[in-house]
């Protein structure tokens, strides 16, 4: 349930002049759009790496702007994509002369909204380039990669845009690095309960009592099979069984993990399940780096957690550890 | 729709009388869309629709001009998909009939280059379970009525044909736009975004009687 609002088609707008009140020291509105830029950007001679989409995913996509992270979040209404007009005015207050990297989910509208941006952006001499993230292995078989959505993979390719960006990287670089994090990300999740949109009475979907659903969407799509409920134990192996059958090619044995929460479960519940994930990850001979158990990207109250595992090489992992500063995430 | 003084006060009244539509529907659209989608269609529409009737409040022009003002308002503050793909049918529209001739022979040029921009920027073709699905039934079916008939007449002629199209899309499974990623669980739904096409097109028909 969504509690906290007042009209609800205003709540796009005061949740940005919330979020931009709390959080002036590392960001500030964009100027007549629906939008949230660092304090930093533009900066001359850097690539300005621009995220966004709908709201009700937060700490997607605003918490992750900042210095060392994204230069600008374009920010739609709850579950719906930026309409172009406000990725267009996002991407102009912060464009510089090194030019600016999309950075987004693979949903249709924001594919849509974002592309006739960039047309419009390309057509006035901004060199854009887009990188979709497609990390979520329920959304499409092995073969179509590119026709996947990206849910919490999200974080570590916008992270690793967002470092490569602030280091000085050429726009190519930038992108061919986001590329690359993209290429290596898998995600994959499990709902236990659905979501509800501000001012509606009835959540959008329902998971019946001590059943799951597998390969959730962060928009509360229905997944894509139902399963009994399960020991965390088990979700654990259900979760890696998945991802692994996916690895990537290459793959190496080191592994950034994070174990993500969707809005209304306990990280508690999320440690009891990491320790399952961790004795796996280690009995296949995996290291995990650095793992995060947090909510990154959540679907306003909805019930559940996906895995995430980012299979790292040096490159990637300098720029994972590179040091940020944003809402929700910072790394000194 | 025969006098260009007249048509700009029909493309007004559409677009109010669409607002009341949609509006009341609003509810039923967003359960279609909750069955394999997230639920919004109909308050994305109603905004969009809002929108474009306070754009139009202020603006003056030919229907022409009013359509792609209406459009590009609709874009704005619907977003997601639904509002790139009706606000650019709107925009196009409004731009290739500009000052007009409003005459059928005009709407269904005018049209099929909506259809035609709609596709391409969806990349959407028939059959995907999209509101190709009744638009463009709805389109050929208008360029099947005479040249000369009056458009009130082959509109009314036509809408079968979009209907028609919209109970089809039940049968479909998406394989555009969000609901695409649940493949067979779209079956036995329609598609809403092809029901409140054909709530669009009923509301014009009724302003088209009327006028």
């Amino acid at each position: 349930m969504t509690r906290l609002f007042n009209d609800p088609a205003d709540f796009r707008e005061e949740l940005i002049e919330g979020f931009v009140a709390a959080y002036g020291r590392l960001v500030r509105r964009v100027p007549d759009a629906s939008g949230v830029m660092a304090i930093d950007a533009p900066q001359p001679g850097k690539v300005s790496v621009v995220v966004g989409g709908g709201s009700g995913h937060y700490p997607a996509f605003c918490g992750y702007v900042g210095p060392g992270l994204a230069a600008a979040a374009v920010m739609g209404n709850v579950f719906a994509a930026p309409s172009a007009e406000q990725v267009y005015r996002v991407t102009k207050a912060v464009a510089s002369d090194a030019g600016v990297l999309y950075c987004y989910g693979n949903y249709s509208g924001d594919v849509l909204n974002f592309d006739m941006a960039e047309l419009r952006c390309q057509d006035e001499g901004i060199d854009v380039r887009t990188v979709r993230v497609t990390d979520d292995v329920a959304s499409a078989p092995r073969g179509q990669e590119e026709d996947r959505r990206g849910i919490a993979g999200d974080f570590f390719v916008f992270k690793i845009a967002g470092a490569a960006a602030a280091r000085g990287d050429t726009l190519d670089e930038v992108e061919r690095l986001a590329r690359k994090a993209n290429e290596r990300t898998r995600s994959f999740g499990v709902a236990f309960g659905g979501c509800t949109l501000p001012g509606q009475s009835a959540p959008l979907f329902t998971v019946e009592p001590g059943r799951m659903e597998l390969g959730l969407g962060v928009h509360g799509e229905p997944g894509i099979q139902s399963s009994y409920m399960r020991p965390a134990l088990e979700v654990a192996d259900l979760l890696l069984d998945t991802l692994l059958a996916d690895a990537p090619p290459d793959a190496g044995s080191t592994v950034a993990v994070l174990l993500n929460g969707l809005g209304s479960t306990q990280y508690e519940e999320m440690f009891v399940l990491y320790k399952d994930i961790n004795r796996r990850l280690q009995a296949e001979g995996l290291t995990p780096y650095k793992p995060i158990v947090n909510e990154m990207v959540t679907s306003l109250d909805m019930a559940g957690c996906s895995l995430t595992l980012c299979w790292l090489d040096d490159e990637l992992t300098a720029l994972l550890d590179a040091p940020c500063a944003s809402a929700a995430y910072t790394n000194m | 729709m025969s006098s260009v003084e007249g048509a700009d006060t029909v493309v007004r009244r559409w677009l109010a009388l669409a607002l009341e539509s949609i509006s009341a529907h609003e509810d039923e659209l967003g359960r279609l869309d909750a069955a394999a989608g997230d639920g919004d269609h109909g308050a994305t529409m109603v905004r969009g629709l809002r929108a474009a009737n306070a754009a139009l409040s202020t603006a003056t022009g030919s229907a022409g001009d009013l359509l792609s003002a209406a459009g590009g308002a609709f874009a704005d503050a619907a977003g997601g998909a639904s509002g790139a793909l009706v606000g650019a049918l709107l925009t196009t529209t409004g731009r290739t009939l500009g000052n007009g001739p409003y005459d059928t022979a005009s709407v269904v040029k005018a049209l099929q280059a909506a259809l035609t921009m709609v596709m391409r920027l969806g990349r959407a073709q028939p059959g995907d379970k999209t509101l190709i699905d009744a638009l463009k039934p709805f389109v050929d079916a208008l360029a099947a009525q005479p040249a000369d008939a009056p458009l009130s007449v082959a509109w009314r002629a036509a809408l079968p044909a979009a209907m028609a199209g919209a109970e089809a899309t039940q049968s479909m499974i998406a394989r555009r736009g969000r609901s695409a990623k649940l493949g067979e669980r779209s079956l036995g739904h329609p598609d809403p975004g092809a029901v409140s096409l054909v709530l669009l097109l009923q509301a014009a028909d009724t302003v088209f009687a009327t006028s």
